[in-house]
């Protein structure tokens, strides 16, 4: 074991190799979703496949890799060799969330053997399938969105696997976009392994095991002394949805172990909204984070004291053919419904409800301009829910994000060809005697060529939840407005063929209100008006 | 050179005002005189009388002025602005509210955004629609405009900002708005986007505009006062004034647009490392400012300094931040100084920084009070910093109370009071170590390459064991290394820089256009000298394309020489790619495409000029004044000889373990490599086998 002071020091600089890699994605990356939206999560793992270190982004791929490393760990054994990268994007085959998120995953050497692994996930425009933008609302399998990457090899012991190239660009719509994001993935690897063997040669290879020990062992300090000061119990959660029945779940803080029960969810779905069990787990992961330590530190350590119980065959793990697509907005749900169920349990802890959704756009097409294909795919932002001691934030993504940022309208007028009418905040919303949520968005959007849309949102019916029962937050919505004048609300839509002059009206919801929480006679909360 | 000139470099900061007057006589010897007096809020002006008077420099006698100050930051950082009125495009006045929808604080769920300088109800909008390709598709109409004035000067709007989506592609909008204002309110301060960027993406060009103007009323008065008071002292020319590009401006073109101030301070002291790099050879240069609250590093290369417009305050990984598109030199900042204080988590874990003992009650060793243990004290400790020669001999050193403030770390840590301030140091290194890499090795530099110049205050303290750990070529401490930031100033050139957003395929055919830009930027700023009575002769112009390969956002910069040509398209495309593949170790057959262009312009003004002295004889016996027990963190305690910086002569060499005093900073020498002085009185240290 190293010295303290030299464990901070590799510990640095395992953070700084995450940190690297996500930078290096973020600047030679060719898919907006990629550069813009950081659509990406960059990490280290140690030999065996415990989350070390992540690169900025998006929390909600924090605990991604370790998952996809410790499936390649599994399935190719002893025979992962020095200079090997693997590719996968399949949520049977390590992939965690949908095929249009890539992950590559090298194991890093030293001296002969492994001492970490670096890995990064990021999400491409198009990787085949039915639609642009490969998520069709209407998927009944996962065949039908595009092309799977199962754990194989892109680089064998150093050598480009020239084939796999190939049929990468082959089944994609934007083949050289695709070939781009994938060099600047393999970029990114080599920047942050580069930096790791410099920590090897420089202290050792036992000294960088050594500082990985230790900063577990951190992690896992930091989540219990998080956890401790939790209130304990067992409570339970009913949240209705836009369409099918409503879901249930339970969570129990008891003992030094925070138990999120999900065995109690609906059936699979054949369409494209389940998501692999490592998919939920890392929704409840987030909002255990978020309880016990919300510092961006994280490692496996920082999980440790959690335990996700699901259910084969129900939506939060489906089976090998689940069509995974829109999983996001599933996670999404996931983590709105075992936010409000703590919102609930330790009133004035936690903020209303957001606009829970990613609420991914894509409108694909060929510029009017350029006659070059592009593909736009963008999340919204929308109103974030009121405080015990203040109002809601406005216009800011949803909590699956982080560092992501919006594409400038001139930006996407130049890249897409198309125009942007409006983008303002949408109705502060009216919540007399209460705090307010933050204000939505409202963005339109007018076409200038033919164009396909494809989009999904949660809360178009079941308005975002409060702390005041009698002040609901708002919903989000999807209009579109064909040049006749005729307007239609979607909110699963895929390959919707756009004419010029028609509109696309996006308004996301405002948040949830808070009132003052009070404790009645029997014990139970009701929230009243705001103080202060 | 035949007579006396004498050049005077004053820097206001938040406590103190400093000044560095650099005499050359007719032989080219040089004088340095330094002082400094309280910074007097809120005139300024006074301050900077004040400290010339201490100095003893009659402003009659000054030669060039060159200012340096705080002032823009400071107004942005307090909210000492003014009350701000936007006019912006029909549709996208909560551009500036909306930002960019980021929270880099990922896991909180109780994030709180970044508030807009200028509220939603002074934020009004006018129909017009330019595309991103500069033709009008909707007119401007102004028809509102009355009204909105109007009702701006009920508010107590003071300033205007105008921004108007694609602006940077063509201004008339913008320019036809800004007119109209004008002519509804009669002298007030506007400013309007395209006068500060040319540049696309309209939240960070509006919040530009908009800090612009909230700066402005204050600059122009801080500057006005200062000009006036200088001059009714006999001052002949009006001062220069320090900008972010590392370049100097004359006071009424920074009096338009001060926000190009903005990062002024650090800029100085790179262009310092630039010039002096050149003096001495060394055109590769790592440059470390060791200050006491931050530690800055830049890279140069080839003698230029980077300048770009990415750049943002209060921005961190718990908060947005404000963007600000003005040229400002790359730099990595981290809250690492002399001042920074170590403290313990409740996990156990030793950080240093970025919190500050500041200059009250500063490091627990000036005795003023401050009882947190900080670098400062752990240097004292260690014996790399003389007790008995604190800040020059000028305060004494309170070592019970460094003693006790490190004992508080190591009794958090459990360890030795020794171990403890050992650990800071290291920590305190490897979170500068981490820093230089950022701008070095992460961009695909080798530091071996590099030489590392490494100045301010503390700089001389950390320096060689930073450069061991990088592996650069040497370590150079420049003369009066704690004021180098002002010697910079006096070597900097009348520079702008201008960046313009223009699309355009590099490929056959594409020249025309290409030189055509530059032709008309350079064209424009020549004009702009030569109306400031800057002769067209002096003006030199340096060109850069920003690349990228198609469909990707990021580019990379490339210098270009000479013309832009038909025949030249290869040789860029070529420079490009092998630009690219040095950063990002690969290239690719794709196509290439222009998002802009850089253009430098350049004029010198005043600039001192460096005579080298005589070279003596290399023994350093005279110098030598003492010898103790030092401390290097990695290599252990030494017995080390202790030597007087003011009495190294050029020529000079000692072998470590060592220590060089002079009164502004210390430089400590490990043991197994060797210093020299150099014919300008630098130290340049080479290290020895195997270390």
């Amino acid at each position: 074991m190293p010295d303290p002071f030299t464990a901070t020091v590799i510990q640095a600089g395992l953070e700084a190799a995450a940190d690297e890699m996500f930078e290096v994605l973020r600047r030679t990356a060719m898919s907006p979703i990629i550069y813009e939206v950081l659509d990406v999560g960059t990490g280290v793992t140690d030999a065996e496949g415990r989350l070390v270190s992540s690169g900025a982004g998006i929390p909600s791929f924090v605990g991604v890799l370790d998952k996809s490393v410790t499936a390649i760990r599994a399935r190719h054994g002893d025979r992962i060799a020095e200079g090997d990268v693997f590719v996968t994007n399949d949520p049977n085959h390590g992939g965690v969330t949908h095929l249009c998120d890539i992950v590559l995953a090298e194991p890093v050497f030293h001296d002969g053997a492994c001492v970490a692994w670096v890995a990064s996930i990021a999400h491409w425009s198009d990787i085949g399938g039915k639609v642009p933008g490969s998520m069709p609302a209407d998927a009944a399998d996962i065949h039908a969105e595009g092309l799977r990457l199962p754990m194989v090899r892109l680089f064998e012991a150093g050598r480009r696997n020239a084939a796999l190239f190939d049929i990468i660009a082959c089944n994609s719509r934007q083949p050289d976009v695709v070939a781009g994001d994938l060099w600047a993935q393999v970029s990114a690897g080599r920047r942050a392994a580069r930096l790791i063997r410099g920590l090897c040669a420089r202290y050792g290879a036992g000294a960088v095991r050594g500082a990985i020990e230790a900063a577990l062992g951190l992690g896992e300090a930091r989540a219990r002394a998080g956890l401790a000061a939790l209130p304990e119990g067992r409570w339970e959660i009913e949240e209705p949805q836009d369409t099918g029945p409503p879901w249930r779940a339970a969570i129990e803080n008891r003992d030094g172990r925070f138990t999120v029960d999900l065995r109690e969810a609906p059936e699979a779905v054949a369409g494209p909204h389940n998501t692999s069990r490592d998919g939920a787990v890392i929704a409840c992961q987030m909002l255990f984070k978020a309880v016990t330590d919300p510092e961006r530190f994280a490692n496996a350590g920082s999980f440790a004291p959690l335990r996700v119980l699901t259910r084969p065959g129900s939506i939060f793990e489906p089976g090998p053919d689940a069509a995974h697509g829109y999983y996001f907005e599933t996670r999404i749900r996931l983590f709105d419904m075992l936010w409000h169920c703590l919102a609930q349990a330790w009133p004035g802890r936690l903020p209303a409800g957001h606009f829970a959704s990613i609420f991914g756009t894509v409108i694909a097409g060929l510029h009017p301009d350029t006659g070059r294909r592009y593909t736009m795919v963008e999340p919204q932002m929308g109103g974030w829910g009121a405080t015990a001691a203040r109002d809601g934030i406005d216009a800011m993504y949803s909590t699956s994000h982080g560092d992501t940022f919006n594409c400038p309208v001139e930006i996407a007028e130049a890249r897409y060809g198309l125009i942007v009418e409006e983008k303002a905040l949408g109705p502060r919303p009216d919540a007399p005697g209460a705090f307010a949520g933050g204000r939505g968005v409202r963005t339109r959007y007018r076409l200038r060529a033919p164009a396909m849309l494809s989009s999904g949102l949660s809360h178009a019916r079941v308005p975002v939840w409060s702390c005041r029962t009698d002040v609901p937050g708002g919903t989000n919505r999807l209009t579109v407005g064909r040049r006749g004048g005729a307007r239609q609300d979607h909110a699963f839509v895929s390959g919707l063929a756009l004419e010029p002059g028609d509109g696309v009206t996006v308004e996301t919801a405002f948040g949830g209100a808070f009132g003052t929480p009070e404790t009645g006679p029997d014990g139970h909360v009701s929230f009243g008006p705001k103080t202060g | 050179m035949t007579e006396r000139t004498l050049r005077v470099a004053t820097d206001v900061g938040g406590t103190f005002t400093d000044l560095v007057a650099f005499e050359t006589g007719p032989d080219g010897a040089m004088r340095i005189v330094t002082a400094k007096s309280d910074t007097t809020p809120p005139d300024f002006e006074t301050g900077v009388l004040n400290v010339l008077a201490k100095g003893g420099i009659a402003p009659a006698d000054v030669d060039f002025l060159a200012h340096g100050t705080t002032v823009v930051i400071n107004a942005l950082t307090e909210r000492k602005g003014v009350t701000v009125g936007l006019i912006t495009t029909e549709g996208f006045r909560d551009v500036l509210e909306i930002a960019r929808g980021n929270r880099p604080d990922f896991f909180n769920l109780h994030y709180v955004k970044p508030q807009p300088f200028v509220p939603r109800h002074l934020r009004a909008e006018v129909p017009g629609r330019m595309t991103y390709t500069g033709q009008e598709r909707t007119p401007l109409d102004l028809s509102a405009l009355p009204e909105i004035v109007d009702r701006f000067r009920d508010e107590g709007v003071e300033a205007v900002a105008i921004s108007l989506l694609h602006g940077y592609a063509n201004p008339a909008h913008e320019i036809a708005a800004l007119e109209r204002v004008r002519e509804l309110w009669d002298g007030v301060s506007a400013v309007a986007s395209h006068q500060i960027t040319r540049e696309w993406r309209e939240y960070e060009r509006t919040n530009t505009a908009v800090l612009s103007a909230y700066v402005q009323p204050v600059a122009a008065r801080y500057l006005g006062r200062l000009d006036d008071g200088l001059k009714a002292r006999g001052l002949r020319n009006s001062p220069y004034i320090m900008q972010s590009n590392c370049g100097v401006d004359s006071l009424a073109a920074i009096s338009r647009t001060p926000i190009t101030m903005v990062e002024s301070g650090p800029a100085s002291g790179f262009w310092g490392a630039a010039e002096l790099g050149k003096l001495i050879g060394e055109p590769d240069i790592l440059a470390l400012d060791i200050g006491g609250t931050t530690a800055k590093c830049s890279l140069i290369e080839a003698g230029e300094v980077r300048i770009m417009t990415d750049y943002w305050i209060e921005r961190s990984r718990k908060k947005a931040g404000y963007p600000i598109m003005v040229p400002v030199v790359d730099l990595v900042e981290i809250g690492n100084g002399g001042g920074s204080i170590a403290w313990v988590d409740d996990f156990g874990k030793l950080h240093v920084g970025p919190q500050s003992a500041g200059a009250l009650p500063g490091p627990a060793a000036y005795g003023k009070g401050g009882t947190e243990a900080t670098t400062t004290d752990a240097n004292l400790w260690l014996g790399r910093i003389n007790p008995e020669y604190f800040c020059g001999g000028e305060v004494t050193a309170d070592m019970a109370a460094a003693e006790a403030a490190l004992r508080g770390v190591s009794e958090r840590l459990g360890v030795s009071v020794d171990a403890a301030a050992e650990g800071i140091i290291r920590i305190a290194n490897n979170n500068m170590v981490n820093a230089l890499k950022l701008v070095s090795l992460n961009r695909g530099h080798d530091t071996r390459d590099f030489t590392l110049l490494a100045f301010g205050g503390g700089g001389g303290m950390h320096a060689v064991a930073l450069g061991k750990e990088l592996q650069v070529r040497k370590v150079v401490i420049p003369n009066a290394a704690a004021v180098f930031s002002a010697w910079g100033m006096m070597m900097s050139d009348l520079r702008r820089d201008y960046f313009v957003t223009q699309l355009a395929d590099l490929a056959a055919g594409a020249s025309e256009a290409i030189e055509a830009l530059f032709a008309e930027t350079e064209a424009k700023a020549g004009a702009t000298f030569e109306a400031e009575g800057v002769d067209p002769a002096q003006v030199s112009f340096l060109r850069f394309g920003k690349f990228r390969y198609q469909n990707q956002e990021h580019t990379t910069e490339v210098p270009l020489e000479g013309p832009v040509t038909e025949a030249a398209l290869d040789r860029i495309a070529a420079d490009f790619h092998a630009a690219y593949e040095k950063e990002y170790t690969y290239r690719l057959d794709a196509p290439v495409e222009m998002v802009g262009i850089h253009l430098v312009a350049r004029a010198e003004v005043g600039k001192l000029r460096m005579e080298p002295a005589p070279l003596g004889a290399p023994d350093a016996a005279t110098a030598l004044k003492g010898r103790r027990d030092v401390d290097f963190a990695l290599e252990g305690v030494h017995a080390s000889d202790i030597y007087d910086g003011e009495k190294l002569m050029p020529s000079m060499a000692l072998d470590g373990p060592a220590v060089i005093e002079d009164p502004g900073t210390t430089i400590v020498v490990h043991p197994g490599d060797a210093a020299r002085m150099d014919a300008y009185r630098n130290i340049h240290i080479t290290f020895g086998e195997g270390t």
